[in-house]
């Protein structure tokens, strides 16, 4: 069966790779996007998966933190189709850009290499919350995927999920505000974040719901949940009509009314039944995403659902059933068994497990009792982790706070109030948690031993992150090899008098460099590191050929200007420059 | 073969399927690149189907003149703007050309024109001209995740190309849609020409929209600062090409904290719009009609 699953995937997948190169090559002409909103289907598409990709979490780690009881089959189940889903989630909005080469742009990494991105943008936002999510969810997994290898490890899950639960609400809220931010009508709400929450969790339980129908069992906790939900998505639906008279007719009838015919027994108690709830919710928040990111797909004159779209569609979908199956098979050993609680098999009564439980906890005197949270065993776990990421966190933003608006700073002109850098605030906590308490896991309680092999794994990451760093700090050319310079007025004569030398200078280099040599801080905003101060000794130090060689050939940010000066007007403007630095 | 096998030669030839559609098509590139530059004529066809396919409503709101913009940085003696005086204005579109021909907007090909999906930076709404309206409070340049757009001190909404990574964030948040993305490498499809030489070609891939013919500006500033470093540069004496096209001056280009600006001097005696979406935004162009 899940062999099949896998190549049906396969199959699915190429012909979407086919069209995923070709979008790529093609640009954002490739699909259909609509003339208000410019990002049609790969942002519906990331919408989307980034929905599933809350299954998990939601899941398996609230589940978890709440002390709701789930098999550990279906817990699994829901976190490997996070993972698998997350990474779909990351491929649209990188291959939906313009200038793909260009996305390392939207990190913050704020004044390296003289990048700043703008700390304003919720897709800044986007960008920090998914990666941290997405090693979060890794981390969980693995924790939980190894729990049963090694039991030490079974009392660091429950801290882990506490730390996911609110990075799971707060991704997709971040997720929700790249849309309730903008003016587009149709955007326009600040019940947004809810709504997208809600839309994200019916979409992860239908998956979840699809994907044990898959292994041939049912959860009825999940399919009830399931139902509550497209109730609540149901409500928020008749307000966004009555506040905006917009309403996605079909989007309704699959999410919304459809599902209900699971009140009907007959229906509810067949798996053709319940796959066909699944796969209706799915398909009607599909549409309702699709409609949401292109508000004009449809309207005469507009352009409509062509093939590379259709192919984009099919890369994710088989992608991920190909990904997931062979995930799945992998792990087989470390996923079937343990407890089932309500993860029965199809057809056994529900009810019967319920009693059994209750009777044993009677003969057992278990009895649920309240614990004060300051007292329980996760908190207790999670404090130093907790201190940990809150006081970096507190740093960050102290330090953003701190450079930027003082007279004097290279950012004083940068625009960041705190409120921009607060959605950042609980992803850096949440990571330097998870960081600490697998570092205090490993090395201080010794929860698991790590072997050579994943020494050796973390040394080859470091180093493979040093160079990395290293590299982009050390940067590139200035110019991109391919730009096209275009023809400027050539200066002909070799001779070059001083007033023609002052023009050029003035013209040329006094944006950043300052008329008198002594740099125009009004003009170098924040996008330029301040040039090197030219002083006579620099200046004599360097050398006058170096220095023709920068003015001509560029430097980390100064621009060449091959072609635009002549080598004789390079040579005297360095002396120009001299003679300026000379000046008292 | 056996399951791995398999699954190892499909996902191999998977890869290959993607780093072949990756790879930049040089040769086609380096074919399409000799075509001749396209006839003026077409640039004077496209503006006519332009207009001719132009909305027909403009809403349009009173607003009070601008005065010094309120972000960091902002210079407190300049700020450039324009105002276009519908009481003159006829909706010639002399204006979209002069400025197609001073920016080097390209044309675009026929089926993103059947859609409407024209780069030029100035369109007809309402029978009269509208382009991006360099707003004070720039919701553009809020959503930008690069920085790529963002305001000068003199007030003028701009474009740094080379860092726009085409995320389109801008363009879905600009009330007006004034901004256009690089949907095509139009200097491959032979469909861009450089008429002036001090505007830069934009690559596939990229926002622009109206930069106030900043090129302009900047050359009188350099001049000015040459001649006396020391004095108040205000941009006097500049136009804009649209401004400078219009057959009825009804566009005047001017700075808005200069009182001896063309600009400042017409909005003392006539009634300012703008339109309703950016009313609020603090826009610098505005529309001028009737008399206080």
């Amino acid at each position: 069966m899940f062999r099949y699953l896998m190549l049906a995937g396969l199959a699915l997948f190429l012909p979407g790779l086919f069209a995923l190169g070709y979008a790529v090559l093609e640009g954002p002409s490739a699909w259909m996007t609509d003339s208000r909103t410019f990002w049609g289907t790969p942002i519906a598409l990331f919408v989307f998966w980034i929905g599933l990709a809350h299954a998990g979490t939601l899941l398996s780690a609230i589940f978890l933190a709440l002390g709701i009881k789930l098999d550990r089959r279906t817990a699994l189940i829901a976190e490997l189709s996070t993972l698998v889903s997350l990474v779909f989630a990351g491929i649209f909005p990188l291959m939906h850009l313009g200038v793909v080469e260009n996305f390392y742009m939207v990190a913050p990494f704020l004044d390296a290499r003289g990048n700043f991105a703008n700390v304003r943008s919720p897709l800044v936002w986007d960008f920090c919350c998914i990666v941290v999510y997405a090693l979060l969810s890794l981390l969980f997994f693995t924790t939980h995927l190894k729990a049963r290898v090694v039991p030490a490890l079974d009392r660091y899950c429950k801290p882990m999920a506490w730390l996911l639960f609110p990075l799971v609400l707060w991704v997709h809220t971040v997720v929700s505000l790249d849309f309730a931010t903008t003016f587009v009508p149709e955007w326009r709400g600040a019940f947004f974040p809810v709504y997208f929450i809600v839309g994200a969790i019916l979409s992860g339980l239908a998956l979840v719901n699809l994907l044990i129908c898959a292994e041939g069992y049912r959860v009825r906790l999940m399919e009830r949940l399931q139902l509550i939900t497209s109730w609540i998505l149901c409500a928020i639906w008749i307000w966004d009509l009555l506040f905006k008279g917009y309403f996605c007719t079909s989007a309704f009838i699959f999410a919304v009314l459809l599902p209900q015919f699971r009140m009907v027994a007959v229906i509810r108690e067949s798996r053709a039944g319940r796959i066909f709830f699944s796969l209706s919710i799915l398909l009607g928040l599909f549409l309702e995403r699709f409609y949401l990111v292109s508000p004009l797909a449809g309207v005469p004159g507009e352009p409509g659902f062509g093939l590379v779209d259709l192919g984009l569609l099919a890369f994710s979908l088989g992608g991920f059933m190909m990904l997931f199956y062979a995930a799945r098979s992998l792990l087989n050993e470390s996923m079937e068994g343990a407890g089932t609680y309500f993860g029965e098999v199809d057809g056994s009564d529900m009810a019967n497990v319920e009693e059994s439980e209750r009777s044993r906890e009677k003969t057992h005197g278990l009895t649920l009792s309240y614990i004060q949270p300051w007292s329980s065993e996760e908190y207790k776990t999670l404090r130093l982790p907790l201190a940990c990421g809150f006081s970096v966190a507190l740093l960050f933003v102290l330090w953003v706070c701190a450079q930027l608006p003082f007279v004097g700073s290279p950012y004083e002109n940068v625009e960041v109030i705190l409120v921009n850098v607060l959605p950042l605030s609980y992803p850096v906590i949440a990571f330097v948690a998870a960081l600490v308490l697998a570092c205090k896991a490993v090395w201080v309680d010794k929860a698991v031993e790590l072997g050579r092999n994943s020494y050796v794994a973390l040394a080859v990451a470091l180093v493979a992150l040093a160079v990395l760093a290293g590299m982009f700090y050390a940067g590139g050319a200035a110019s991109r090899p391919d730009a096209v310079i275009a023809e400027a007025p050539q200066y002909g004569s070799e001779i070059v008098d001083s007033a023609h030398v002052q023009f050029v200078w003035n013209a040329r280099c006094a944006q950043c460099h300052g008329v008198d040599g002594r740099f125009n801080d009004k003009f170098i905003r924040e996008y330029y590191p301040v040039p090197q101060k030219l002083d006579v000794a620099r200046i004599d130090s360097l050398g006058l050929d170096s220095l023709v060689n920068v003015v001509l050939d560029g430097r980390v940010n100064m621009n060449p200007y091959r072609g635009r000066l002549t080598e004789s007007e390079a040579r005297a403007l360095v002396v120009y420059m001299r003679s300026l630095a000379e000046a008292p | 073969m056996d399951r791995r096998e398999f699954i190892k030669s499909c996902s191999l030839v998977a890869v290959m399927g993607l780093l072949f559609g990756c790879r930049k098509s040089e040769l086609l590139g380096d074919i399409a690149s000799q075509f001749s530059v396209p006839e003026l004529k077409r640039f004077e066809d496209e503006v006519k189907l332009a207009m001719s396919r132009a909305k027909k409503s403009l809403d349009l709101v009173r607003v009070s003149a601008p005065g010094p913009l309120k972000i960091p940085g902002a210079s407190p003696v300049n700020r450039f703007g324009m105002a276009i005086d519908l009481d003159l204005c006829d909706g010639c579109g002399k204006c979209i050309l002069a400025c197609n021909l001073e920016n080097n907007v390209p044309l675009v090909p026929a089926e993103d024109a059947t859609r409407g999906r024209f780069m030029h930076w100035v369109e007809m709404r309402g029978n009269a001209p509208l382009m991006c309206a360099h707003c004070g409070d720039a919701p553009c340049e809020k959503v930008c995740p690069t920085g790529a757009a963002n305001h000068t001190p003199d007030g003028i909404s701009a474009m740094m190309y080379k860092r726009c990574t085409g995320s389109r964030f801008c363009g879905a948040n600009c009330p007006v849609h004034a901004r256009k993305f690089n949907f095509n490498d139009a200097q491959s499809l032979g469909l861009a020409r450089q008429f002036n030489k001090e505007v830069p070609l934009r690559d596939k891939g990229v926002m622009e929209k109206c930069s106030l013919c900043l090129h302009r500006l900047q050359n009188d500033r350099l001049a000015f600062k040459t001649r006396n470093p020391l004095s108040e540069w205000r941009g006097r004496g500049v136009k804009t090409a649209c401004a400078e096209a219009c057959p009825k001056n009804a566009i005047v280009f001017g700075n808005w904290l200069d009182p001896e600006s063309p600009l400042a001097r017409l909005a003392k005696t006539r009634i300012l719009y703008a339109p309703r979406e950016v009313a609020a935004l603090d826009p610098s162009v505005v529309f001028v009609r009737g008399r206080r």
